[in-house]
């Protein structure tokens, strides 16, 4: 019988879950964020005992060869695979957690998560099965990363999926979650919840990589990242894929000293629909941030990228910018990219800054004058506007697979950016 | 082999800025085309690599006697075009070692050598007194003017085109980066080589010295003559030339 804390949430959940109607997502502009064309009712949890070879060949090709302190891999409702080679850590299935170590977990669980903020993250409280649990204890140093993947490889399924990190005192780690699926015809869910907590003088290297593929796969989920005292937590979402993605993104710089580098990007193409709302949020004086989120548009796309600093009263001396900036490569393609600032307190530096826009007439004009021909100025020019991003994951395999990823997304749009491009040159 | 600009009327939006433009530069020679700001000097550099933003209403552009009016900018830099701008684009994320080889690439049918790359490079960083850390960093930004300046002219170096338009390069150098620039042009001054050199100023003609000077008001070409018209223009000012201008035309 799993532990009252888990099984309370569950059911309180669940009420607000049948309660709640599914929303839609308006904000004063053109943008709406709608889930009409999800036949929730026709999806399902799917079990499974172990991973196909579809989904053994998707995991190699993303995670490649790198050794891991351990890897777990969650498909559909099961997790699947969990192989730890470094004994110093705990990862395991957050419901074999529950059992094993139920006082460590139930002192973190949900901590920053509210089971009544929503259908989705009602629902997610209410049916999370499998699950991903990490620990590192107090000063312990891993160097090879912690890896756990997210796979869906049919239509029909809903993942409700959950991943409770908590990383000592000054513990050092590097996180990867992965999201990937195989391109399906049909429809399958993805309704994530992420919490990691970075004890006093931590340090964590985090990177989510989401990579869905050409299905349509929904992806509702929210992430939550709490800094503690001297603890540094530097986030990297990487958005490469998915139908519709709405998804809340919060780094919690909670006590001082604390600080975040949160750099994020995306690339949407064909009918992908893309919503993002990230907050930056200073709940102690003496914490730092700083972060940059970058997006393209390629094909009907849709992307939203909304970036608020919050500043709660109390958190002076704190010292934060943040920054946006969005590239627009199709005429049919649609985003805006906002950051807002909300400053509750005296003497703090706060920032924020955006752009949106098209790839700059004058930088490919100057490159063709060297002699590159125009498709390719256009390749290197979107590449190097990610650069900023891909270089501050420090990692090179998901470097180069994150720049392999963006070099294919330009190739398949090839046709209509140069269209796109070259309409331009002439209405110049 | 020759540069060709015959009749050129060039407009940007909807005004006209060149009105008809004769000039001629053959391998070998220098030339500097000298005016007051606005007269249309960076207008002719900008249509002579084919900038969307000019259009070309009557003339031409012949390179060799191919017609380049309506080429792509790539065509014309692989044709063996090129230009030092005078306000040059920034390229983030692309350092200034792997730009330079792109271009180099762009122009050949096989990839240079790395080895090779890498010793040419080595000399022309050595002629234009720039530091090995430079190429690493992405191109022109957070460079200071004279960075810029010097990143054109090792551009200039490792692309060894035909024919180079030199626009406005010495203007906000200090005398020092400009005898560097200057050392680094005079290096590439060659039998094979045509050098058009815009300036506002004479200050680098002093350096540079050219074998014909066209002076340019309100885009005509308006006098023409050897190195020593441009000390007439040190002394006498462009008003000079615009007084003579009117006076020669009542």
């Amino acid at each position: 019988m799993p532990p009252s804390f888990v099984e309370d949430r569950r059911k309180a959940a669940l009420k607000v879950y049948e309660e709640a109607e599914v929303p839609t997502w308006r904000r004063s502009g053109f943008w709406t964020t709608t889930l009409r064309n999800l036949d929730l009712d026709a999806l399902e949890p799917r079990r499974y005992d172990d991973l196909d070879d579809v989904d053994s060949r998707i995991v190699q090709e993303h995670l490649g060869d790198e050794e891991h302190a351990a890897l777990i891999v969650q498909r559909g409702a099961s997790v699947v695979h969990t192989d730890v080679s470094d004994d110093r850590v705990i990862v395991m299935p957050l419901e074999q957690a529950v059992e094993e170590h139920p006082d460590l977990v139930e002192e973190w669980f949900a901590k920053r998560l509210p089971h009544d903020e929503g259908k989705f993250p009602a629902g997610n409280a209410a049916f999370w099965t499998g699950g991903v649990f990490v620990h590192v204890p107090d000063n312990v140093r891993i160097e090879k990363p912690i890896q756990a993947v997210w796979l869906i490889d049919e239509p029909g399924t809903v993942q409700w999926a959950h991943t409770l990190v908590v990383v000592g005192e000054h513990a050092e780690v590097k996180i990867r979650e992965y999201f990937l699926a195989p391109g399906f015809e049909g429809q399958a869910l993805h309704a994530g919840a992420f919490e990691l907590y970075a004890r006093p003088g931590a340090q964590v290297d985090l990177a989510h990589y989401q990579d869905w593929g050409t299905g349509e796969v929904h992806d509702l989920s929210v992430r939550r990242v709490e800094i503690a005292r001297d603890a540094r937590v530097k986030w990297v979402p990487i958005h490469l894929g998915g139908r519709l993605t709405k998804q809340t993104l919060d780094i919690i710089t909670a006590e001082p000293g604390s600080d975040m580098r949160h750099t994020g990007m995306y690339f949407t193409e064909r009918d992908e629909h893309l919503d993002l709302f990230t907050t930056d949020r200073h709940e102690a004086g003496h914490t730092t941030g700083d972060t940059v989120w970058k997006g393209a548009l390629t094909g009907d796309s849709r992307a939203s990228y909304e970036g608020l600093i919050h500043i709660v009263p109390g958190a002076s001396e704190t010292d934060t910018y943040l920054q946006t900036h969005q590239m627009l490569l199709s005429p049919k393609a649609k985003g805006d990219a906002i950051p807002s600032l909300i400053v509750e307190t005296d003497n703090v530096k706060a920032s924020h800054g955006g752009t949106v826009g098209e790839l700059d007439q004058d930088q490919i004009f100057y490159m063709m004058t060297r002699g590159v021909p125009r498709a390719e100025a256009v390749r290197v020019l979107v590449e190097g506007y990610f650069e900023e991003v891909v270089q501050r994951l420090e990692d090179p395999g998901l470097e180069d697979l994150v720049r392999r990823r963006i070099a294919d997304k330009l190739k398949g749009a090839e046709d209509q950016v140069r269209e796109f491009i070259g309409e331009r040159a002439e209405a110049a | 082999m020759t540069l060709e600009i015959q009749n050129l009327h060039v407009r940007i939006e909807e005004r006209e800025i060149l009105h008809g433009v004769d000039l001629t530069v053959k391998k070998g020679e220098t030339h500097a085309l000298m005016g007051p700001n606005g007269s249309g000097k960076s207008t002719l550099a900008n249509t002579l690599m084919g900038n969307p933003n000019y259009e070309v209403t009557e003339g031409r552009i012949l390179l060799d006697g191919e017609d380049l009016t309506e080429a792509d900018p790539d065509e014309r830099a692989r044709a063996g075009l090129f230009m030092a701008f005078q306000y040059p684009a920034t390229i983030p994320g692309v350092s200034v070692a792997n730009f330079l080889r792109m271009a180099v690439n762009a122009r050949r049918e096989e990839p240079i050598k790395v080895k090779e790359f890498g010793e040419i490079l080595g000399k022309n960083m050595e002629l234009l007194k720039i530091d090995r850390a430079f190429t690493s960093r992405y191109l022109n930004e957070g460079f200071s003017g004279g960075e810029k300046k010097r990143a054109e002219i090792l551009q200039l170096a490792m692309l060894a085109p035909e024919f180079a338009v030199l626009d406005e390069t010495d203007s906000g150098l200090d005398i020092d980066a400009l005898r560097i620039v200057s050392d680094g042009v005079n290096a590439l001054r060659e039998q094979e080589r045509g050098f058009l050199i815009i300036t506002h100023y004479t200050r680098i003609l002093g350096y540079v010295r050219p074998e014909f000077v066209h002076i340019m008001i309100d885009g005509r070409i308006v006098r023409e003559g050897g190195p020593e018209l441009a000390d007439e223009l040190e002394d006498k000012g462009y008003e000079w030339v615009r007084e003579e201008v009117a006076a020669s035309a009542s």
